[in-house]
């Protein structure tokens, strides 16, 4: 345990804050090591304090977090609201919530990507042998309407939505051979692709989430082992304007 | 059905063409006649979804590039074409299509709203999409296939 040295004479009042500011830092009480398991609470905690700055990956915490020495200090100088909520919960706030549990994820290939979204989030697959009938003054993106069985499904070009206009858009686009088509749990619109590769599960402690998603909101995470890509489908497919 | 709700559910006909692979329906009642392809004069410095104008027994009649104006790849004019005249808004102009089919009967309630999830001025002509024989087909609103100004502008040809 490091001593604070006894400080210079002070002159400047910068130079007497940063003097207490590495006293607090320095000063630690031995017992204080012991304390393992409260402590961490309380650095979740100091996380709701500051709701706005959110960690780049979503705490999904299947232990307790080891926390240093200098950290458990910290929190004892700092006063600390009681959260209704636990502080982990808070940040996946924003998440679905498929993503805080093990879930059933389909595997499928778009433009040589592998991607993965929760199964959840379809309804079914179908392979289709019939083209989608176009619909005048729609986004190129929108490859037109499907009847099928009892629903009328927008068909989506997953590429352009995925990859943009500009890699999206390839010479072929107009006759684009996909033959697969994931349906959207509301059965309101299909995402085309290349293939369909097989359902796996997914731990929500094996996935790079993002949990600030202001560009590209529909890439919600990435499994760490395949570094496959998930897909929010929900915020992938448009909002209907209509009907 | 009750005599009730056929009352407020109208048969309306129809005339449906096809361009590429998609077949579409406009209101019976603003078709004034379809023609055979005809010598269409170009228009200089006219836009683009203006093919020119033809000569109707004595009336100047713009006609309309519908492929174009659909956003579909231009094609060759060949012997199914069709310049199917219209009236709008008290505008008379011909529409080239590549085929005339049939004249269809529906309901209002066999009309769906189609999606739009482009901007609304892009596919504002658009009135909705029915089944029809195992195809679906779109509806035009023609009152909306072109703007005021637009229709503004072909009077000045």
């Amino acid at each position: 345990m490091t001593q604070a040295k006894p400080p210079p004479s002070i002159v400047h009042q910068q130079l007497a804050l940063d003097v207490y500011l590495q006293t607090l830092l320095d000063e630690v009480p031995e017992a204080d090591e012991a304390v393992s398991v409260k402590p961490a609470i309380a650095v979740e905690r100091l996380v709701v304090e500051e709701p706005i700055k959110l960690p780049d990956t979503v705490p999904v915490v299947t232990s307790s977090p080891k926390v240093s020495s200098k950290a458990l200090v910290r929190n004892r100088q700092t006063k600390l609201v009681e959260p209704e909520i636990p502080a982990k919960l808070q940040a996946l706030s924003i998440m679905p919530d498929w993503s805080q549990y093990e879930f059933q994820a389909l595997f499928f290939k778009v433009d040589k990507l592998i991607l993965a979204t929760p199964l959840i989030e379809l309804s079914r697959t179908i392979k289709i042998d019939r083209k989608p009938t176009k619909i005048p003054g729609q986004p190129s993106w929108f490859l037109g309407l499907l009847d099928e069985h009892d629903s009328r499904i927008g068909v989506l070009d997953t590429r352009q939505l995925i990859f943009g206009k500009s890699r999206g858009m390839q010479p072929d686009s107009e006759e684009y051979p996909f033959e697969r088509i994931l349906i959207t749990q509301d059965k309101k619109w299909g995402l085309v692709c290349d293939e369909i590769l097989s359902i796996g599960k997914v731990k929500p402690d094996g996935v790079r989430w993002r949990t600030a998603r202001q560009k590209k909101p529909w890439l919600i995470g990435t499994v760490i082992d395949e570094l496959t890509a998930i897909i929010d489908v929900k915020q992938l497919v448009p909002h209907r304007k209509n009907s | 059905m009750s005599e009730d709700k056929k009352q407020g559910d109208p048969i309306m006909q129809w005339v449906t063409f096809c361009l590429g692979d998609e077949k579409y329906g406009i209101n019976v009642m603003q078709v004034q006649e379809v023609l055979r392809i005809t010598e269409i004069a170009p228009v200089p410095g006219a836009p683009s979804y203006v093919l020119g104008i033809i000569n109707l027994r004595g009336n100047v009649v713009t006609v309309i590039d519908t492929r174009n104006r659909f956003g579909l790849p231009s094609k060759d004019t060949d012997d199914a074409s069709r310049v199917v005249i219209i009236e709008t808004d008290r505008h008379i102009i011909g529409i080239l299509v590549d085929s005339v089919a049939e004249v269809v009967e529906m309901r209002a309630s066999e009309i769906e709203t189609a999606p739009n999830v482009g901007n609304e001025e892009s596919s504002k002509y658009i009135q909705g999409v029915t089944s029809r024989d195992n195809h679906l087909l779109i509806l035009v609103d023609l009152n909306k296939f072109l703007s005021d100004d637009e229709k503004a502008e072909l009077d000045m040809f």
